[in-house]
């Protein structure tokens, strides 16, 4: 049934579900067998695969959020590039889950797939998240959609570093956007509102908004930098996990650089390719025990990358 | 006849097994790609442009999608003359395809000591003069857009070429193409490579500014193809037919159909780029689909070529 490419890489997916979750947030499963199953069943947190959407129908006029009417009639060529929320090993198939927003003419597209469509995807690329060895204490801080490689870092950790105490932080602008399953009043207060995915893993997590509808009022930075003003643990001992907003992404490095504590986030850029040869997605990066400054591939050479290897643009 | 047509093609003196290249920047220097296609069972690979020394490129955006296109300003980022030739080399050594080096610069000088550093190297079988990138501030276009400047160029280039063949790119961002195809022929190119993307710029109406750092970048894609087409025929038409000078066409190719009409507009070979990153595999199924129509059509390449009726 799976038509897989002779290629390695360009693979084809079926699609299993692709639930609502929130006003404009879906999970996308993709099933893959055969010869596919394997490569996505070995992805790690943070890798990325490119998807084609182009053959994707838009919804209904009345199904179309009236802010993005205007931008869905444009038609688009390019793939576009998500990261996975969770891979799941089944035998021989692999399940790999997508968190995604709808915020434009391939992301609206997206939200019709349905069960049984096959969709081509080339993937997993990028480098993920580096384990935290030697580490007791592992620290992830999303905002908004960067919850997703986030999740599937959370379990990853979970399951192979038993002894690595993990915290997690979301962020997003008020309650109704942030991306998970379960509304938070369904979920039991801790500190601060853990969230049900996390908490599905038995990890601690906090909740920051903007407007205080959920948690703590302000950004998730403010309350990552309160929660290590009173953790009372050593920086050598912690490491940072996170993925978001560039604006959120530059504050996080700058609080894992006062505080001397090792820092990965995971970039975003424009994409072309995903694949190292278009040269799109510039990230700017220092040079060690120099003033210059190099540029690096988003999608080969990152999407993560220490964060205190990035210029920030503002 | 049927399983194995044969659709070569003799491009300037240089044997092709078939008329499909990848184009410049859009297929790295053959490892990125080679992942998903066989670089061997193209006719033509041709390197993202080289310079003397390494270029950062552009700040980012440097690119932005537009309906059926996309705009580009990398800046021509690459990793200069002495990494190409001790890390990628070697690579293209591997390879049985006729490996063209695409090469641009700020001044002819530069031009020139890259071709004359690779002139010898045994797997090129030439080079593709980029004097069209419309996105470097010093160089790039400015040596494309003037007759004098082209003919000055290309004749210091052909010069160090030695045995190897010069194909000399050129730019659609000009009043009369032919005038500027004329200047590269008399001053001694073999081939014409068209066209490299067309200056363009998308707003953001929220900022009210470009969406690239650069402000303006290169067009590329399907929205350029009939315009690209048009400038094969019209450039075979005036200047490459008569002098003999093989075209190899391109601009928004994502099919075998695509393909054979820059062929009937004049084009010897054709160039995929931007097709590359949405299908890494599109030039393996646009190989066959020639094949196929030169089988259902009873025809072959060399009768494809500027066949255009009236
Ligand atoms: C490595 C990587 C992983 C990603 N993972 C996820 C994910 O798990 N879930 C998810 O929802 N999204 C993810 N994204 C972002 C996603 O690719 C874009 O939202 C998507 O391409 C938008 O397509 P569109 O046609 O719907 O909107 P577009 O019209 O392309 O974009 C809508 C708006 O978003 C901006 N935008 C588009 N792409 C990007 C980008 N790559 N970076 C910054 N801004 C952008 C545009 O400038 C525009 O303003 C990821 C991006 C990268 C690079
Ligand atoms: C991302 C990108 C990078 C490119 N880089 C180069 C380059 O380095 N040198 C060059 O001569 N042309 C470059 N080009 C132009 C292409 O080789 C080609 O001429 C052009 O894109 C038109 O073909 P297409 O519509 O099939 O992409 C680039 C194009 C793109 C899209
Ligand atoms: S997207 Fe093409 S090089 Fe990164």
């Amino acid at each position: 049934m799976m038509v897989c490419s002779e290629n390695k890489d360009v693979f084809s997916a079926v699609v299993r579900s692709n639930k609502k979750i929130g006003q404009r947030f879906y999970r996308l499963g993709l099933e893959f067998s055969g010869d596919c199953a394997e490569p996505f069943g070995k992805a790690r947190p943070g890798q990325f695969a490119e998807l084609d959407l182009c053959g994707t129908a838009l919804p209904r006029g009345e199904a179309i959020p009236e802010d993005l009417c205007d931008m869905a009639e444009r038609n688009i060529l390019l793939r576009r590039p998500f990261s996975f929320c969770d891979v799941t090993v089944k035998g021989d198939k692999t399940v790999v889950d997508i968190l995604y927003d709808v915020v434009g003419p391939a992301t609206l597209r997206m939200t019709t797939l349905s069960a049984g469509d096959s969709i081509s995807i080339i993937g997993p690329l990028g480098n993920g998240f580096a384990m935290p060895s030697g580490k007791e204490t592992a620290l992830l801080v999303a905002g908004g959609m960067g919850a997703g490689p986030l999740l599937h870092l959370a379990k990853v950790l979970t399951a192979d570093y038993p002894n690595i105490k993990v915290v997690a932080f979301a962020g997003a602008k008020t309650a109704t956007t942030l991306p998970f399953e379960k509304r938070l009043d369904e979920v039991s207060e801790v500190l601060g509102f853990p969230l049900a995915e996390f908490a599905g893993y038995g990890i601690e997590s906090l909740v920051a908004t903007d407007d205080g509808s959920a948690g703590y009022k302000g950004f998730v930075t403010d309350c990552l930098l309160e929660w290590l003003g009173r953790c009372g643990l050593a920086a050598k001992d912690m490491i940072i996990y996170s993925c978001g907003p560039e604006k959120m992404l530059a504050k996080v490095a700058e609080i894992a650089q006062e505080k001397n504590i090792d820092c990965q986030i995971s970039m975003e850029r424009m994409m072309a390719c995903g694949i190292g040869i278009c040269q799109s997605c510039a990230v700017e990066c220092k040079v060690a025990g120099s003033n210059e400054t190099v540029y690096k591939l988003c999608c080969k050479d990152g999407p993560v990358f220490n964060s205190n290897e990035i210029v920030f643009s503002n | 006849m049927k399983d194995n047509v044969d659709i070569s093609v003799d491009f300037a003196g240089v044997k092709l097994a078939n008329p499909v290249f990848t184009a410049s920047g859009t297929s790295g220097y053959a490892d990125e790609l080679a992942d998903f296609v066989d670089i061997n069972l193209l006719g033509g690979f041709i390197t993202k442009s080289i310079t003397l020394k390494p270029r950062k490129g552009n700040a980012p955006p440097r690119i932005v999608e537009t309906d059926a296109g996309m705009l580009n300003a990398i800046g021509l980022a690459n990793i200069g003359l002495d990494k190409f030739i001790k890390e990628k080399l070697p690579i293209l050594e591997r390879m049985t395809t006729a490996v063209f080096v695409n090469v641009a610069g700020e001044t002819i000088d530069e031009y020139v000591a890259v071709v004359e550093r690779l002139a010898t190297e045994r797997v090129i079988a030439g080079f593709e003069l980029n004097i069209s990138c419309p996105n470097v501030a010093k160089g790039g276009i400015s040596f494309g857009t003037e007759p004098g400047q082209v003919s000055e160029i290309t004749s210091a280039v052909k010069k160090a070429v030695g045995e190897k063949i010069l194909i000399v790119k050129l730019t659609p961002t000009v009043t009369d193409i032919s005038v500027i195809a004329n200047a590269a022929v008399e001053a001694g190119a073999d081939a014409l490579s068209m066209v490299n993307t067309f200056t363009a710029m998308v707003i953001d109406i929220e900022t009210r500014k470009p969406v690239l750092a650069n402000r303006t970048g290169g067009l590329s894609g399907p929205a350029i193809k009939p315009i690209a087409a048009y400038l094969v025929n019209k450039v075979y038409n005036e200047v490459a037919k008569k002098n003999r000078i093989p075209i190899l066409g391109g601009g928004g190719i994502r099919t075998a159909s695509d393909a054979i009409e820059f062929i009937i507009a004049g084009a010897s070979a054709v160039a995929v780029g931007t097709a590359n990153f949405i299908e890494p595999d599109c030039t393996t199924k646009i190989i066959e689909g020639i094949k196929k129509y030169c089988v259902r059509k009873e025809t072959n390449i060399k009768e494809l070529i500027g066949s255009l009726g009236k």
